[in-house]
């Protein structure tokens, strides 16, 4: 599956992320303030974020600032931290861990349909917003419901009853939705234009059903060690290794597993698939039953990790998700995955000299870029391309 | 009675409303991309976000309106030069990707705080700043004008004035696309987006026209915005993701590519918006939804709508059936 | 019906060789050194190949032989890795399939590219060169175009007539069946007077009744001076219609010649074997 870089591209795409980052910085110097003191506009940015959000407007700007590790704005050294690079790239990995879980889904449903779930941000979402509901102490409600009640359950039976429910919608959305229209012979426009519409419903659903302000999965306080130049979160830590187990499991399953195999095959080559005797419908089933799950625990960890979530997290992280698969390649899962870490890294680490909320501008930079020099991707093949 | 009758008038308000108008400009640009050339432009907010700032930072600065509409239409000619150099020559999928993610990037750029002295931030440009110029024209007096069942301001912000040259402007790009629809031009257009190949092996250069019509419905689209920033303000916010998804259902409930689809389309789209918000606030009782929920529950019947609409109707209300733009 | 041994085209093939490369007497088309290869597969490999002026030359070999990659090349719709080839004269080695078109050669496409939601006479109108009309700003002033769209209606509605075509004039290509569809492919690509129309597999799909019918379109192409070459399975049409074949196999061409002897040529029939050449096959795609 993995296949050679082609070294004249990776230095193109590399020549056009770097002329992008320069126009950008060029131009912040030029028209705007100074990059202003990173954590200070992280946070003002969550906080803006968040009213916007309860305002109710589908507030579609970054993501938090994983950076809020540093706990005193303003100070050149925040506490605990002493090599900002180092700690950036630690967040970046851990961020593009977190992206990965959501983007190899989004990777395998377009690889085994060729479709560009516009309406995978909502699964995320789902995910996280599923779990709120579940553990917290404040009384929710469901929709037309009039009475509020609290469920109150621990974190992980919670999280576990959240991964469950989000695999299952997968497995909902295929049987009742996507089937029928591939056995309709719905276009390829048809089909994306109809994901559109789900997204709208559902970001508005999720609005609608929990509200536009900022949710806590966990009222624990996030316990802070210092290994080395970096300080790391315990949340951190624990999502980035849950995250990693699942991606091995994933792995695992693609690469040793017959049914993995298969999957792999009809990701590859739908036609030649079924002509070897593959149940690709079976297989596109599992395929967003395990796509919308993963969705939905990366929710759950990222909701964590930014010490908070919202309706529109996963929305916000659509392009960032978007960008990963590009990268690696719209249809390899194992492209989705390191393209998920790129963009982690990039964006993180693009905070040593872009100011903070100009981070997804370098996310984006290179999804066009890449498009641009690459439109396969760094493993994909250029006969998918139009 | 009251209630009704406030509801009706709320409704009916927004039949000639300038939003209305606005939005049907924003789709007459969008039918010219996906209507006549089968461009699936899924940045179209972004044009009119550009369109908004172009028009306010120039009449902000210069205090010339006609500066500021001559810079509202060179930032769509640029936004759609840059857009298309790349993406032009990409399948579908790719180009809805990147134009979603180029206007974000324009949203970005405008919300971010390092623009704020040119763009006004997350908080955008207020209406005091711009609207001026325009507003001074106006031949309705300055105070609120009772037609018929309808009050409105003479002249400020959603005005009498503002609808009367919206609804001119929205007729005379009506009749321009009507025009070019109907013309080799617009036949080459139709041609592509059959088949780009064949049209390719009859001798016409296929990047050339999708330029242009990429441009052409770019520039209308930032006019629309600046319909919209003139009865509202500049606000980056308001031109999501969501808006551009917005046009999308109204062009599609209207019928792409026929030329009263988008005007329809948006009537419709923003009476039923509305309707249904009034009566949900009517018949629900305010415990089982609150009024903050409204405005979610009636965006998840738009998504419902689309998605209907793509599957069981995708020529719209007026669109023909054998000229179905979305193959099934 | 015609008889092909006493066409008039038959003349210009008198002194050639029957060998592959053959220099023609008049070529219109000339190609050399052509290669075009995917990852590890040589897909086409032509050392030289001239294409005889107002004479129907065919293109043909087993599955795989390139004969689609090679004709996607002569008219711009791929790049080869390296090689060159000429139209009258004129270097084509770099041009897009637009300007292969707009210099006289002329494709049809195996799959039929008849543009289904428009009518026939507007898919005709598309076929004409030189519209104003075409232009964006040019399109707005109608007093600008409308005189050339009539000559243009005028000229499509008798190349409809001769194709019998004109009575569907205001239907949509789509309700056309499927032999209608390559006639109107066909008739389109005369619109703009083409020097050489090159038919990609004109007779796949196309059921028998029709076969005759569109044979002699071709045949009458000929006689009022249009190069034709066309890539094609059917043998039957080959020995019909054709004054000169053109034999490809695994990505050269192997053979030349008129055809009755190409047939009898052994090279040739070592490279069919196994093949069945009186069924319609549609190639795959490479």
């Amino acid at each position: 599956m993995i296949k050679t870089l082609d070294r004249r591209t990776v230095i193109r795409a590399l020549i056009v992320f770097v002329v992008g980052a320069a126009l950008l910085t060029i131009a912040q110097i030029a028209v705007g303030d100074s990059a202003a003191a990173a954590p200070a506009a992280g946070t003002e940015t969550a906080i803006a974020q968040a009213a916007d959000a309860a305002a109710g407007s589908a507030d579609l700007t970054d993501v938090e600032d994983p950076s809020v590790v540093e706990e005193d704005p303003g100070s050149p050294n925040p506490s605990g931290t002493t090599s900002r690079p180092l700690q950036l790239l630690f967040n970046g990995i851990i961020f593009g861990l977190l992206l990965a879980l959501a983007s190899v889904g989004l990777s395998l449903i377009y690889g085994t349909t060729g479709l560009s779930n516009f309406a995978h941000g909502e699964q995320v979402s789902f995910g996280a917003v599923l779990t709120y509901f579940l553990t917290t102490q404040q009384p929710v409600g469901l929709p037309f419901i009039p009475n509020d009640f609290v469920i109150g359950l621990p974190l992980i039976p919670a999280a576990l009853i959240a991964v469950a429910v989000s695999a299952f919608t997968g497995w909902l959305q295929d049987k009742y939705l996507w089937s029928p229209l591939r056995r309709k012979r719905a276009a390829m426009v048809q089909q994306m234009i109809v994901s559109i519409g789900l997204s709208l419903a559902l970001l508005n659903l999720l609005q609608w059903w929990i509200g536009g302000r900022r949710l806590r999965l966990t009222t624990a306080i996030d316990e802070r060690w210092t290994i080395g130049p970096i300080v790391v979160g315990r949340t951190a830590l624990f999502s980035g290794l849950i995250a990693i187990v699942c991606l091995l499991g994933v792995s695992f399953f693609l690469l040793r597993t017959r049914l993995g195999r298969a999957t792999r095959a009809v990701a590859d080559n739908p036609s030649l698939a079924a002509a070897s005797g593959i149940k690709v419908d079976s297989i596109v089933r599992l395929v967003w039953i395990i796509a919308a799950g993963l969705a939905g625990l990366g929710g759950i960890l990222l909701g964590l990790y930014d010490q908070g979530t919202a309706f529109d997290a996963g929305a916000r992280m659509l392009l960032l998700m978007f960008a990963a698969v590009t990268l690696g390649g719209l249809g390899q899962a194992f492209g989705a995955l390191a393209g998920s870490l790129v963009i982690g890294i990039v964006v993180e680490m693009s905070s040593l000299w872009l100011s903070t909320d100009l981070k997804i501008a370098t996310a984006l930079i290179i999804l066009i870029g890449v498009l641009l020099v690459r439109p396969q991707g760094i493993l994909g093949r250029a006969e998918r391309v139009g | 009675m009251q209630e009704l009758i406030d509801l009706l008038t709320g409704a009916g308000r927004e039949i000639f409303g300038p939003a209305t108008a606005a939005f049907a400009l924003a789709a007459i640009g969008l039918n010219v991309h996906f209507g006549l050339t089968g461009l699936l432009n899924m940045g179209h907010a972004g044009f009119m976000l550009l369109g908004m700032y172009g028009y306010a930072i120039t009449v902000r600065e210069t205090g010339n309106m006609w500066l500021g509409i001559l810079a509202a239409t060179v930032a769509a000619i640029v936004f759609g030069l840059l857009l298309g150099w790349p993406t032009l020559k990409l399948r579908g999928d790719y180009l809805a990707i990147v134009t979603i993610a180029a206007s974000e990037f324009v949203r970005f750029l405008g919300r971010s705080q390092v623009f704020k002295d040119l763009t006004g931030g997350s908080t955008g440009i207020r209406g005091t700043d711009f609207k001026e110029p325009f507003e001074s024209l106006s031949p309705f007096p300055d105070k609120l004008v009772t037609i018929g069942p309808f009050t409105m301001h003479g002249s400020r912000s959603s005005s009498w004035w503002l609808v009367v040259v919206a609804w001119v402007i929205v007729g005379l790009f009506a009749l321009l696309f009507w025009r070019l629809a109907n013309s080799p031009w617009g036949r080459v257009l139709k041609g592509i987006r059959e088949d780009e190949d064949a049209v390719r092996s009859l001798g016409k250069n296929v990047y050339a026209f999708k330029m242009q019509a990429l441009v052409l419905g770019g520039v209308i689209g930032a006019f629309g915005g600046v319909l919209f920033a003139l009865a509202n303000a500049v606000q980056p916010d308001s031109m999501g993701r969501p808006t551009t998804f917005w046009v999308w259902t109204l062009l599609l409930l209207g019928g792409a590519a026929t030329v009263f689809g988008p005007i329809l389309g948006s009537i419709l789209f923003w009476v039923s918006l509305v309707t249904v918000r009034g009566l949900a606030g009517w018949f629900i009782p305010e415990n089982v939804m609150s009024a903050t929920e409204r405005e979610p529950f009636s965006l998840v019947l738009v998504g419902i709508t689309l998605m209907c609409l793509v599957v069981f109707r995708p020529q719209g209300i007026l669109g023909n059936k054998r000229e179905l733009v979305i193959s099934g | 019906m015609v008889n092909a041994p006493l066409s008039p085209a038959a003349e210009y093939f008198k002194d050639v060789p029957h060998e592959p490369g053959a220099p023609k007497p008049d070529p219109v088309i000339k190609a050399t050194d052509v290669h075009r290869h995917f990852g590890g597969l040589t897909a086409v490999q032509v050392d030289h190949l001239e294409i005889q002026r107002n004479a129907i030359t065919a293109l043909i070999g087993p599955n795989g032989a390139g004969k689609s990659t090679f004709f996607n090349l002569l008219t711009g719709f791929d790049k080869p890795q390296r090689g060159q080839w000429w139209f009258n004269g004129n270097s084509l080695q770099s041009r897009s399939p637009a300007q292969v078109a707009r210099a006289g050669m002329v494709r049809t496409f195996q799959l039929t590219k008849a543009l289904n939601r428009m009518t026939v006479m507007e898919n005709m109108r598309l076929g004409a060169p030189l519209q104003r009309g075409e232009n964006m700003i040019a399109a707005l002033f109608p007093a600008l175009w409308r005189d050339h769209e009539k000559e243009i209606t005028a000229k499509a509605e008798e190349l409809l007539a001769r194709f019998k075509l004109d009575t569907k004039k205001d239907d949509y290509a789509g309700e056309l069946s499927g032999g209608q569809r390559k006639l109107l492919e066909m008739a389109r690509a005369l619109m703009s007077d083409p020097e050489i129309v090159m038919l990609d597999e004109p007779m796949a799909g196309v059921n028998p009744a029709l076969t005759e019918s569109l044979l002699d379109h071709i045949v009458e192409l000929r006689n009022e001076g249009v190069t034709v070459l066309f890539v094609e399975h059917d043998m039957h049409m080959v020995r019909r219609i054709s004054d000169w074949v053109v034999v490809m196999a695994e990505g050269r061409i192997i053979a030349e010649g008129p055809p009755e002897t190409v047939m009898q040529n052994p090279a040739v029939q070592d490279a069919y074997l196994g093949a069945h050449h009186d069924t319609d096959l549609f190639e795959e795609r490479q």
